[in-house]
């Protein structure tokens, strides 16, 4: 099923073309396709079958229309697992029906298919927001597929150093035809100077040698020189742009693509471009030259004595290809072999009391010699693997290096050839296979450099999605929020926030609960306008907020993050975010105030410590207190705390809330919390579950209304209880762990 | 609610006087009151060393913005004591730095004389005023004050550390 397992499983708004003929047939008129899974079995068999989402059905086709189920009596759709195959199955209203089998590795594609169905069903997504969001994933995938159309973007991004691209190529070529040039001069040297005692051109030969020398080693320093400049031209054309690009986007994309993933792209990516730019791109000219020149000059000297020289070369290509196939299969056991070792070392070293405990080193000494033999063995097969190709590929060219000199020989003997052709010939034989090689290199090289191109520009082409009116105003926030309605993806098929509807007076406290995933987070960012919601309004004081410039909306409000990430600075200058031209007490006081203060003054340099990387030198709850800081020294109209203490003990915690409840005061603040303790003074708690709003009001309304938060409440009461109580006796403090029952 | 200052207990300095001196401890006279044991503490010793805040144990005594308001001699038994906490040589002139199994071997002329010390490879921080602070494999710091001022091998050598 090889066939299969290349195409696309999934197909989101396929073109008329893309459909096949049986799903075609069982299109009404004016039905649109969303999504076409292909699956890799039918029956018990393997074979094609479709399940197709129309705007109006669900449909599942193998030859015929199998299954057909219309939009609105489907209730869910799921799929269940077994050992190889999955089936997917929808709730109707008439019970359950099953569609297609498939195997596991069509699982992510036809999960992507159950959660789209979900979204309109259950989510009850509006389908215009849900076809604009898949049509923006699928133009986002699609900008990296094909190799050419991104070479071709690529070479466009780099024109304005492309004066320099072609003077690199123009010297780099320059160089190879001089390097031609000698073997002719030696062919004249000997010919036309030494067999005919020619003396008096002698001087005129070695100064052309010279002249050749000299130009080469001019062309190589200008190589040299145009080499480095074109590198640190590419590298940083692409890192700046992509790096202006991430102050462009939203948060949204950060998210999606992760810090690890933004991070990769800007610093290796544009690497491994510049890298195969330079090992591939040019290189495809100057080698396609050689291949012209030299090929050309064998031809001119002798077209016959040409084919010998061709002659090895299938044979190398084969060997190589063959190589390429199989000494992945040698390499990785390599590598296996040897991370067997590495493992029963890092067990002796990490699991040390248990090997000395149990008394297992006799054991260990026995896996680590077994496993020492199986590397040298691995070693050996790579060895010998190698051996059987390389010496017939070698022994090919030599063949046909013999071959010249037994017909050429010849033909010199005869006559038919001077001495000095046949020098020349040799070395320009062996300057015309290193480009041939080169080629294949370069083409497969090129492949990768369109994919690492791809990456780039699926950053490079995101557009900007938080965009201000360009007659947007500055405005004093009042500290009014309100969102209507607010539809929100990541990536176009998940929804984070669905249909939330939110209204907080100036000055509220909200506490914003639910479980992991729900959507809180989402929420809060998108309250401060870090994320731009899809669909549905968002306004502050009543006014649309892409009527309100950013810059005046980012100095009023602030956020605290759950893992909060600093800047490679000092302390006071991590807390100077939030106001520019702080003065020293202002930070000391926003420390202070955020329970920091006294353990900065215990380092030695206090607020002049240098933070490290990210703040790595603090813990998380120091950080976390260290964004406080700032955040309260910006003294802003909104505040949004995510978990701000969740990295705390329980002691330092019931400081900084009461301190939290001074501080926001007058201030609209939402404050996301799993301790529903933190919540104690908020003026209401908004409970979220799964991108919707289930439950409002204050904690005692919540209570008796025995919904989702009063089960967070008891599970949480219940754990405070098991956590073990503390009980002194005559030894000192002994903790004691047995669970006790809730009333004890 | 805005930030509220009070928490910082900021002193008038023509209300403070210090009375005596001893390593890195003070006797302190404030508003007519005397403490002992008080020991001085620069929250920016970098950015802002003109302000001192004074410790009697954990217990905060209060802080003056700016240490050099003080009466002549109080400001001479403060400095004094200041000079201990936050010792740390000028460099005048870099000799040598030689690369010593991973290590850097420094040779450097100081206010207090020659030292030589080993530091890692990231040792040198920049203040933002252009200061150099370096740090020695123990964290001992050695200061720069214009490093444009030094001599052109000094700034040579320095210049590849940074």
């Amino acid at each position: 099923m090889s066939r299969a397992a290349d195409e696309e499983p999934l197909k989101l708004y396929p073109s008329p073309d893309e459909l096949p003929a049986q799903v075609k047939a069982a299109l009404k008129d004016g039905e649109e396709v969303v999504a076409l899974a292909v699956t890799d079995l039918v029956g018990s068999e393997y074979g094609e079958g479709y399940v197709v989402l129309t705007n109006s059905r669900v449909l599942a086709v193998n030859g015929k229309v199998s299954e057909e189920v219309p939009l609105a009596k489907v209730t869910a759709a799921s799929i269940r697992g077994y050992i190889n195959t999955c089936v997917l199955s929808l709730d109707t209203e008439e019970g359950p029906r099953s569609l297609a089998v498939f195997t596991r590795g069509r699982l992510e594609a036809f999960d992507k298919l159950v959660t789209i169905i979900n979204n309109l069903v259950i989510g009850k997504i509006p389908y215009n927001l849900l076809k604009e969001q898949l049509l923006n994933k699928m133009k986002s995938e699609q900008s990296r597929k094909s190799a050419r159309a991104v070479l071709v973007k690529l070479l466009g991004l780099l024109k304005p150093i492309a004066p320099l691209l072609a003077a690199t190529v123009a010297v780099a070529v320059a160089i190879r035809v001089v390097g031609l040039v000698p073997p002719y001069l030696m062919k004249v040297l000997v010919d036309e100077v030494l067999t005919k005692a020619r003396a008096d051109y002698l001087p005129y030969v070695i100064g052309a040698l010279l002249a050749v020398n000299l130009a080469n080693t001019a062309l190589n320093t200008a190589n040299a020189y145009l080499n480095t400049k074109l590198n640190v031209a590419v590298t940083n054309t692409l890192r700046s742009r992509v790096y202006r690009k991430l102050h462009e986007l939203s948060l949204t994309h950060y998210d999606r693509f992760g810090s690890g993933g933004l991070w990769s792209r800007i610093i290796d990516d544009t690497n491994r471009v510049q890298w195969f730019l330079t090992q591939a791109f040019i290189p495809l000219f100057i080698n396609a030259a050689m291949v012209v020149f030299v090929g050309a000059t064998l031809v001119t000297m002798d077209a016959w004595l040409t084919l010998i020289v061709l002659m090895p070369i299938p044979v190398s290509v084969t060997g190589n290809l063959i190589y390429r196939k199989t000494a992945s299969r040698y390499y990785h056991r390599l590598w296996r072999k040897w991370s067997r070792i590495v493992s029963v070392i890092s067990d002796t070293i990490n699991a040390a009391v248990l090997v000395k405990s149990f008394g297992k080193e006799p054991e260990f000494e026995r896996k680590f010699e077994q496993s020492q033999d199986e590397f040298q063995r691995a070693q050996m097969d790579v060895f010998k693997f190698e051996q059987r190709i390389w010496p017939a590929v070698g022994l090919a060219f030599t063949a046909s290096s013999l071959l010249v000199w037994w017909f050429g020989g010849n033909e010199v003997l005869k006559g038919k050839m001077s001495l000095g052709t046949l020098m020349a010939f040799t070395s320009y034989m062996w300057m015309f296979y290193s480009p041939v090689f080169g080629l294949i290199d370069n083409v497969r090289n090129l492949q990768l450099l369109a994919v690492a191109a791809g990456r780039l520009f699926e950053i490079l082409d995101l557009e900007p999605d938080v965009v201000e009116d360009p007659d947007a105003v500055d405005i004093e926030l009042k500290g009014a929020i309100e969102c209507e309605n607010v539809w929100f993806t990541y990536d176009g098929i998940h929804y984070a926030l669905k249909g939330v509807s939110l209204r907080v007076r100036p000055g509220e406290r909200i506490g914003l609960v639910g479980p992991s995933g729900s959507g809180k987070t989402t929420l809060a960012k998108l309250l401060l306008h870090l994320h731009d919601p899809q669909v549905g309004a968002l306004r502050y004081d009543g006014i649309d907020v892409r009527k309100i410039r950013m810059r005046s909306l980012k100095r009023q409000v602030a956020i605290v993050l759950q893992n909060p990430v600093l800047l490679d600075a000092t302390i006071a200058e991590n807390i100077a975010l939030g106001k520019e031209d702080a003065k020293p007490e202002e930070i000391i006081a926003a420390a202070k105030a955020a329970k920091i203060h006294e353990l900065i003054m215990r380092l030695p340099e206090a607020y002049d410590t240098e933070v490290g990387m990210q703040g790595s030198r603090l813990s998380g709850g120091e950080r976390a207190r260290v964004a406080l800081a700032a955040a309260l020294l910006k003294d802003p109209k909104i505040l949004v705390l995510d978990e701000p203490t969740a990295a705390l003990d329980a002691l330092t915690e019931d400081q900084v809330t009461e301190e939290l409840e001074r501080l926001t005061r007058g201030r609209t603040t939402i404050i996301i919390a799993h301790r529903l303790s933190t919540l104690r003074f908020t003026d209401r708690i908004v409970v979220m579950e799964n991108g919707r709003i289930v439950e409002e009001g204050t904690h005692e309304e919540l209570l008796k209304r025995d919904g989702l938060y009063k089960r967070l409440w008891e599970a949480q009461l219940k754990g405070l209880t098991r956590v073990g109580a503390v009980e002194v006796s005559e030894e000192g403090v002994r903790v004691e762990y047995a669970a006790r029952p809730q009333h004890a | 609610m805005p930030l509220d200052l009070s928490t910082l207990k900021i002193l008038d300095p023509s209300r403070v006087r210090v009375l005596e001196a001893k390593l890195d401890e003070l006797t302190l006279e404030v508003d007519g009151a005397v403490y002992s044991g008080v020991r001085p503490r620069r929250p920016f010793p970098f950015s802002h060393p003109e302000i001192v805040i004074f410790y009697r144990g954990d217990e905060e005594v209060g802080m003056l913005r700016d240490y050099r308001k003080l009466d002549p001699r109080s400001r001479e038994l403060l400095e004094k004591v200041l000079k201990v906490i936050y010792f740390m040589p000028k460099v005048r002139k870099v000799l040598s730095i030689r690369s010593v199994e991973g290590k850097y071997e420094w040779r450097v002329v100081t206010d207090k004389g020659e030292v030589s010390f080993y530091s890692w490879g990231r040792c040198v921080r920049v203040l933002h005023d252009g200061r150099l602070v370096i740090r020695d494999i123990y964290g001992r710091a050695y200061i720069v004050e214009e490093p444009e001022k030094l001599d052109g091998r000094s700034r040579l050598y320095l210049s590849m550390m940074i």
